[in-house]
């Protein structure tokens, strides 16, 4: 701490140290980390299973506003220094990103809740006649509600990106990165209830989709280290880190080999071969990885967040 | 207000004035003074730059604010309402200057506790909670409490080397525009567009 602090007094690149774990307050500071994360699949799942509309599909979209309204939730009160006053949090959306997509998860919540209302409704014991979920009512909310997880998907780019100071963070691939890599989450959490034998998308659409989305996560990144590459020297001094310290294991030895390559080959894998009974399994393994690769890419970007000096 | 480089010695008087002002924790520096390391031995050089809120006119951290706990006042200090702010830290990561600081609670410079080792300890915890709270962001108010009664701000008053000055930088004819104007004063990190309204006068 002391050599951090001595750091910290120096006209150099300055290390963020309030979000992400090993922050001023060691493991409370990650429920930010988590916050976004969690966030980010339980949005991505919600567009992707209604997108999609596979049988039980539903189920899937329940568990994603689940993730949402309430581990998003949580692990954004346990990151606040004072959470009793949360509801302050949204009367800003003007010039706040963190208000815009606070606002955003609320009515992704609730429009989507409407949405899924007749399938809701019997579990409860109700019977349902207000609207369906194919009628024009139905639709708009379901439509109100997509555009709100498009947002819960982006924001968090966006409150990177409107850090002017800090190199890494202040560009435009962002959101565009968040955006990819909370539907392939969303993906991921479908694949994994598929697992668990409650329904889902077929091993051959899960095989497309994931090809699809991990070779645009890996140019993503690729764009995103080259971009840190040709910036300034802070810029420089954050790509270093992600490549070279102790954040380089969870940049290149889990968001990297293992939730990126790694599924890519098991993909091309599937593609070329039938497995056959082992298929879900090995889909299920890599959505494991895809997830992990998930928070380490968010873990590491946080953590590569350095401020310009001073002068 | 103007800080002259030429003059500041690195001394860390203000940010000892600062402390006994506002009693801060431990980490927190309202006013702190870094090391400014140039050159390559034997032609390397080191220059202290002493650092407080710059007092943006367009200020990232309020802009950035979710709550509006952090607004610029119309003699434009920026200052964080301490019963508004929800400790999310926004501010302090969009802040370019690192001027800000999360306060999770009061503890003893000497036991690191949350309990007062001494009477003065206790004093100094009576006053910055009177002056903050726990689980938000504080930052450097240039003393508005002393300024609103024609003092100046600690820092400025304690500096042994007369570094700083304060003073109205719409005035034209006050001593800090003056100084601005023949030192050619310049501000960091002007390219942001944050409009700093703290000035420094070069060393050389």
């Amino acid at each position: 701490m002391a050599e951090t602090q001595q750091k910290e007094m120096m006209c150099a690149p300055r290390a963020q140290l309030e979000w992400g774990f090993g922050g001023r307050r060691k493991i409370r500071d990650g429920a930010l980390l988590l916050a976004l994360f969690i966030g980010g699949i339980g949005a991505g799942q919600f567009v992707v299973s209604t997108w999609l509309r596979y049988p039980g599909y539903e189920l899937s979209a329940v568990v994603g506003l689940l993730f949402i309204a309430v581990g998003k939730s949580a692990a954004h009160l346990a990151y606040l220094g004072r959470p009793a006053r949360f509801l302050r949090l949204f009367l800003r959306p003007k010039t706040s990103w963190i208000s815009r997509g606070l606002i955003a998860m609320i009515f992704l919540v609730v429009f989507g809740v409407a949405y899924l209302a007749p399938y809701l409704a019997p579990m409860v014991g109700m019977s349902w006649t207000a609207w369906s979920m194919t009628d024009v009512l139905g639709r708009s909310f379901l439509g109100i509600a997509t555009i709100a997880a498009f947002i819960v998907m982006i924001y968090d780019g966006f409150v990177l990106n409107s850090c002017r100071s800090i190199s890494s963070w202040h560009t435009m691939l962002l959101p565009v990165m968040f955006f990819i890599y909370s539907i392939a989450g969303g993906v991921a959490m479908i694949t994994l209830i598929k697992a668990f034998g409650a329904g889902g998308l077929s091993t051959d659409e899960i095989v497309t989709l994931d090809s699809f989305l991990l070779s645009a996560m890996f140019a993503m990144v690729v764009f995103y280290i080259i971009n840190l590459y040709s910036s300034d020297l802070t810029g420089r001094e954050s790509l270093r880190r992600l490549m070279m310290s102790r954040t380089a294991i969870f940049f290149i030895g889990l968001a990297l080999v293992a939730g990126l390559l790694v599924p890519l080959l098991l993909t091309v894998l599937h593609q070329a071969e039938d497995l056959g009974t082992i298929a879900t399994l090995t889909l299920a393994v890599s959505a494991i990885l895809e997830l992990a690769g998930d928070l380490s890419v968010r873990h590491s970007i946080l953590k590569a967040g350095l401020h310009a000096p001073v002068i | 207000m103007v800080i002259d480089l030429k003059r500041c010695t690195g001394c860390f008087g203000c940010v000892v004035a600062c402390k006994a002002e506002h009693h801060t924790p431990p980490k927190v520096f309202w006013a702190k003074v870094l090391r400014n390391e140039s050159g390559k031995y034997p032609n390397s050089s080191r220059q202290p730059l002493p650092i407080i809120c710059m007092h943006c006119k367009e200020p990232e951290c309020e802009k950035v604010c979710p709550t509006g706990a952090t607004k610029k006042r119309e003699d434009g200090v920026v200052i964080v309402d301490h019963n508004k702010c929800v400790g999310c830290r926004y501010c302090v990561v969009a802040c370019p200057y690192g001027a800000r600081y999360f306060v999770q609670k009061w503890s003893d410079y000497f036991t690191g506790k949350d309990e007062p080792s001494s009477k003065y300890a206790e004093y100094s915890r009576k006053k910055w909670l009177e002056e903050s709270d726990r689980g938000v962001v504080t930052k450097c108010t240039f003393c508005v409490e002393r300024v609103e009664k024609g003092l100046k701000p600690a820092c400025v008053l304690c500096c042994p080397a007369e570094a700083r000055t304060f003073g109205d930088l719409d005035d034209l004819s006050s001593e800090v525009s003056k100084l601005i104007k023949k030192r050619h004063g310049f501000r960091l990190k002007e390219e942001l567009g944050t409009d700093p309204c703290v000035y420094y006068l070069p060393a050389r």
